[in-house]
């Protein structure tokens, strides 16, 4: 049997006895429920579609023309326009009074509740704008057809100067990071855990004496990350599926560049720190001592995902780029960069290479000391005694 | 009985100051029920373990008929460690299936050996149960169905009668009796029951600090005396770590075997 068969083996197990087990279920029920929960949440606080329905009651021949030109311009400004036509002025103030509407259009002008929207008054007032001054037009002698062509223009040519997502993918960024973060946590402590418990049942000599350790540890890697990513796209799936038509969010229009950076850094962060927490892992060997060795690789993810926000701010700045060549916070920052348009071709590739070489390192020396503590029980081992491990020869 | 299957040649291991094996040699032959006895501390699990690669030797040899052992002979051993271990949770059909395929099995094989193999131990019922699931002396027969899943062609079995009761040392025995007169597959056991030892094998050696102070086919090892009193003379003074307890103690170390 060759190595690959035996890795995939491996992999399979870990997806398939981790897919069975009620933990995982667990865990992937209720990240569905909390997502499908704040998708509805915010369905429902939002109004929708994002498009919020206005009342406004008017009074009076001019009202009733401003108020057929705002229901034409009314999408533009996010806004569905009902209109009630009030017998009078002092009805249709009253409505307003009584919150039966939003405001009340009359021949003395417009009233409004206390904190009116500012969209439906600006759609009020430009509407209003454009009706009047194409009465007057019309008085000084112009013919209808005329009096429109003075009022409106053809727009303003634009060109908009797009850096990556602009605005749009600095919130991306940030998410994208936090998301990140939180994987790396989960799947990282999935793979401990994984490694212990073949640790705590003894039943790695028996697996030891038929296949190598490393290829134990690529099986343990490729199989708990599947199985994560699994997980993420069913929370992501359902999340989609109630926000996307409840029009709680829109899909940011990404570039597909960084749609793939974000699954490359995303494997790369998965096998630096993966790879980091099974050596941790393979120093204990019982579940309740994981956290003691565990705890400074957490530390150094907790510190670059601080570190990443910080630098997110400031996407050209010198700790972003800092950030982008150290392999602990690169998976988090590059994503972030590109989507904000703020990574040059010549620093991602630099960040590809380096991060490649220390994720080589640490597949090495993490095979190494997990070669060599997989088999010792007891006491958890220090820090210092797994990299004399690690550095030892043989 | 022909050429041996295993041999070792001159094998050392030491942990730090404290020596573990000091030039241990004996060998193995096709058909040979070959029982390995000494007391606790005597490096009986360190050998076994650097007959699997599961650790490396100092120096010294392990050959596999006549030629040094590579990763590809282990995998035609069957192992039962000292420490046992089952994936806890894992189904006992699953497992023996898993353990076969990592032995290089394809899937059809692997899942006849699992069920031929859980119907010979008796746990063909069990098949779709979790092992944690089952009495200790069930998991004991699942675990020597690990060593045995993929037809192997030696058997290396770290005191595999420990903690079992009359009818279960009788079962596994059967078992192993059964391979070695089917396929002429050699066993080899460590015990502390020496009268297990003397009524089931026909070679032992016996290992006492380290050093192996007897070992040939039983006749000639205890000359018709007791094997206990030939135990006891053969140590006696050879516990190179101050260790001069004899078999019996070592059933203090058991306590430790299942958490």
């Amino acid at each position: 049997m060759n190595q690959r068969d035996t890795i995939e083996l491996v992999a399979r197990r870990e997806f398939t006895e981790g897919f069975r087990s009620r933990a995982w279920r667990a865990a992937t029920a209720i990240q569905m429920l909390v997502v499908a929960g704040i998708a509805i949440v915010s369905i429902v606080t939002s109004g929708g579609s994002g498009i919020h329905t206005r009342h406004l009651a008017i009074a009076g021949p001019q009202a009733t023309a401003i108020a057929a030109k705002a229901r034409a311009e009314a999408k533009g400004y996010g806004i569905k326009l009902e209109v009630e036509d009030a017998t009078s002025a002092a009805v249709a103030r009253e409505k307003v009074a009584d919150e039966d509407a939003d405001a009340a259009l009359g021949p003395r002008g417009l009233t409004t509740g206390k904190d009116p929207d500012a969209s439906l008054v600006a759609l009020l007032q430009t509407a209003a704008r454009t009706v009047r001054g194409e009465a007057k037009l019309r008085a000084a002698g112009l013919s209808p057809a005329q009096a429109r062509a003075a009022l409106e223009p053809p727009p303003l040519p634009t060109v908009e100067i797009t850096t990556g997502e602009g605005e749009g993918g600095t919130g991306l960024a940030y998410i994208g990071a936090l998301l990140l973060y939180v994987a790396l946590i989960s799947f990282g402590y999935s793979i401990a855990s994984s490694v212990v418990t073949e640790k705590s049942s003894r039943v790695v000599e028996v697996i030891l004496s038929a296949i190598r350790p490393v290829q134990l540890l690529a099986g343990k890697l490729i199989g708990v990350g599947l199985l994560g990513l699994l997980q993420i796209a069913a929370v992501a799936a359902i999340g989609l599926v109630i926000a996307v038509p409840g029009g709680a969010i829109s899909l940011p229009s990404s570039t597909p560049e960084t749609v793939v950076l974000v699954l490359v850094y995303f494997v790369l962060g998965y096998v630096f720190y993966g790879g980091l927490f099974a050596a941790a892992a393979s120093l204990v060997s019982r579940q309740e001592d994981t956290q003691s060795t565990t705890g400074p690789i957490l530390i150094v993810l907790i510190a670059s995902y601080l570190a990443t926000n910080a630098a997110l701010g400031n996407p050209s700045g010198g700790l972003a780029t800092v950030g982008t060549f150290l392999p602990p916070m690169a998976p988090m920052v590059v994503p972030g960069r590109a989507a904000q348009g703020e990574l040059p071709a010549g620093e991602l590739i630099v960040s590809l290479l380096l991060m490649l070489v220390a994720i080589v390192v640490v597949i090495v020396v993490a095979a190494r000391i997990y070669n060599r503590s997989v088999l010792r029980f007891g006491t958890p081992m220090k820090l210092r005694e797994a990299v004399k491990l690690a550095v030892q020869r043989g | 009985m022909g050429e041996p299957v295993l041999r070792l040649e001159e094998l050392r291991k030491s942990y730090g100051e404290t020596v573990a094996l000091d030039g241990v040699s004996f060998q193995v032959e096709a058909g040979q029920m070959f029982g390995f006895v000494g007391p606790n501390g005597a490096g009986k699990t360190t050998l076994m373990r650097i007959v699997l690669g599961v650790l490396a030797a100092d120096s010294g040899r392990v050959l596999w008929h006549g030629t040094p052992i590579d990763a590809e002979a282990r995998r035609r051993i069957g192992y039962m460690p000292e420490e046992r271990g089952l994936y806890p949770k894992m189904r006992v059909r699953d497992q023996l299936v898993y353990m076969a395929r990592l032995h290089g099995a394809n899937e059809a094989d692997a899942g006849a050996a699992a069920d031929r193999w859980m119907e010979r131990l008796g746990v063909g019922e069990r098949a779709d149960e979790a092992v944690e699931a089952l009495s200790l002396g069930n998991q004991q027969r699942v675990q020597l169905g690990v060593a045995l899943v993929h037809e192997p062609d030696l058997l290396v079995l770290d005191e595999p009668f420990s903690g079992l009761d009359p009818d279960g040392v009788d079962a596994l025995s059967g078992a192993l009796l059964a391979e070695i007169s089917e396929r002429q597959v050699p066993v080899v056991f460590s015990s502390h029951q020496l009268e297990l030892v003397e009524r089931l094998c026909d070679s032992l050696a016996i290992i006492a600090g380290g050093r192996i102070a007897a070992s040939g086919p039983l006749a000639e090892i205890s000359g018709g005396k007791p094997l206990a009193d030939v135990f006891r003379d053969a140590t006696r003074g050879m516990s190179g770590n101050g260790n001069a307890a004899g078999p019996d103690a070592d059933a203090a170390d058991t306590e430790e075997r299942r958490p």
